[in-house]
């Protein structure tokens, strides 16, 4: 679905943040949790993933660090900057306005 | 096999990749883990080793594409780097603009900057700021080199023999190393070249273009001022840029457009032919470098 594609490519930036907002998460980590999290609908093209996360941090609203994941492999984990979370407050207001605005638009009520 | 599928796709990752090599390394190591996450996941699930190999791959996509967007993620200097990579530029557009040209003492001091700037660069993992500067260091190297040949024949004789094959070593250890890093660093140290040399020519003693005449240069000196100033906008535009092929087109297109405002302003002294041949060797020159960073990204990667 093209128009789909679209709308994740639009919203890449602001998923990625929220998650890294909720928990420190690594690379393949993200595509699962997006993955399960959105039951499927977000399906991530696994290449494109990190050179957002590459450019999210060189923007300095992420950061990136090698730790030990639980199952002693090592992996580098994303955090949430101070700037990120900021960006992440504006946005998130953004987002709630807009879906209760295209709601009213497009609602049960108006169909 | 299936760590060999593994790990062609890491070295086709790397082949492309044209970051620095802290973060080359970072890169390759993460999409690393994330092939074998993936592969040991549907290993679990029950698919086969050589199927999960491939499909863990297939996923994840063109290494070539993911190169390209790494670069683009990684490439922008900030304004503070763009201003560092136009000052030698400035520098050396000073000392026509200001005329310092004519005092040694300024010269030596310009020329001792530029060196000591490099140096602090080249030992703290050559910025891309660096290269520009770097550039500019083999100015005395070739200038001494020309000196020597006005000492008596003998002296020159020796000189040459000592100094030629050091000189050349000096040229050819510095590019090599900067090749290795990005062949367009290369290009970017290299860029004042085909425009010093056309002004050379330019301002050169009729019939002897070894010697410079310092009434053409005095009267020239403004417009020498501004295609250095022109690199230093370049350089700065370089830094500042994103994508791969915009830098290549830029690095091309601003020598091509100094060397005919060169030609066009020294009003014959630089003929079109000559023109003609520096256009011919800059381009030679992008060829080349790119030429020789393939290889030597291929041979890295055989050798691996």
């Amino acid at each position: 679905m093209p128009h789909q594609r679209e709308l994740i490519k639009g919203s890449t930036d602001h998923l990625l943040l929220v998650l890294v907002g909720q928990q420190k998460m690594y690379g393949y980590q993200i595509i699962k949790e997006l993955d399960r999290k959105s039951q499927g609908y977000f399906k991530f093209k696994e290449g494109t993933l990190y050179p957002a996360l590459h450019r999210m941090e060189k923007s300095g609203l992420i950061t990136g660090k090698w730790e030990l994941s639980p199952t002693g492999r090592r992996r580098r984990y994303y955090h949430i900057t101070a700037k990120g979370q900021k960006l992440l407050t504006l946005e998130r207001t953004q987002w709630q306005d807009f879906i209760a605005a295209m709601h009213l638009v497009v609602g049960p009520a108006n169909v | 096999m299936t760590s060999h599928v593994l790990n062609n796709y890491i070295a086709d990752l790397k082949a492309n990749l044209r970051i620095d090599g802290e973060s080359e390394n970072e890169v390759l190591d993460e999409l690393k883990c994330h092939l074998e996450d993936e592969f040991d996941d549907m290993v679990q699930t029950g698919i086969p080793e050589e199927e999960a190999a491939r499909t863990a791959v297939r996923l994840l996509g063109s290494a070539k594409l993911i190169a390209k967007k790494i670069y683009e993620a990684h490439s922008q200097g900030s304004w503070k780097h763009a201003l560092l990579a136009s000052v030698p530029h400035m520098l050396f557009a000073a000392l026509f603009a200001l005329n310092w040209w004519k005092g040694i003492g300024l010269v030596v001091i310009v020329l001792s900057s530029v060196l000591g700037i490099a140096l602090v660069g080249w030992l703290h993992n050559k910025p891309m700021w660096l290269f520009p500067w770097l550039g500019y260091c083999m100015a005395p190297v070739l200038a001494a080199g020309l000196l020597l040949l006005y000492l008596p024949r003998v002296w020159s004789w020796i000189s040459i023999l000592i100094y030629i094959p050091l000189a050349l070593w000096f040229i050819y250890s510095v590019t090599i190393r900067t090749i290795r890093k990005d062949w367009l660093y290369g290009a970017l140290m290299l860029l004042p070249a085909p425009i010093a040399v056309g002004w050379y020519i330019a301002l050169g003693h009729d019939g002897n273009s070894l010697q410079l005449d310092t009434d053409y240069i005095q009267g020239f000196a403004p417009l020498i001022a501004m295609s250095f100033l022109a690199l230093a906008g370049v350089a700065a535009t370089f830094v500042r840029m994103r994508k791969r092929w915009l830098r290549t087109t830029l690095l091309a297109t601003s020598q091509f457009v100094i060397l005919i405002l060169v030609t066009f302003y020294t009003r014959g002294r630089l003929a079109l032919w000559s023109s003609a041949l520096l256009a011919l060797a800059t381009v030679g020159m992008l060829i080349g470098l790119s030429y020789i960073d393939r290889r030597m990204r291929r041979r890295s990667i055989f050798s691996r």
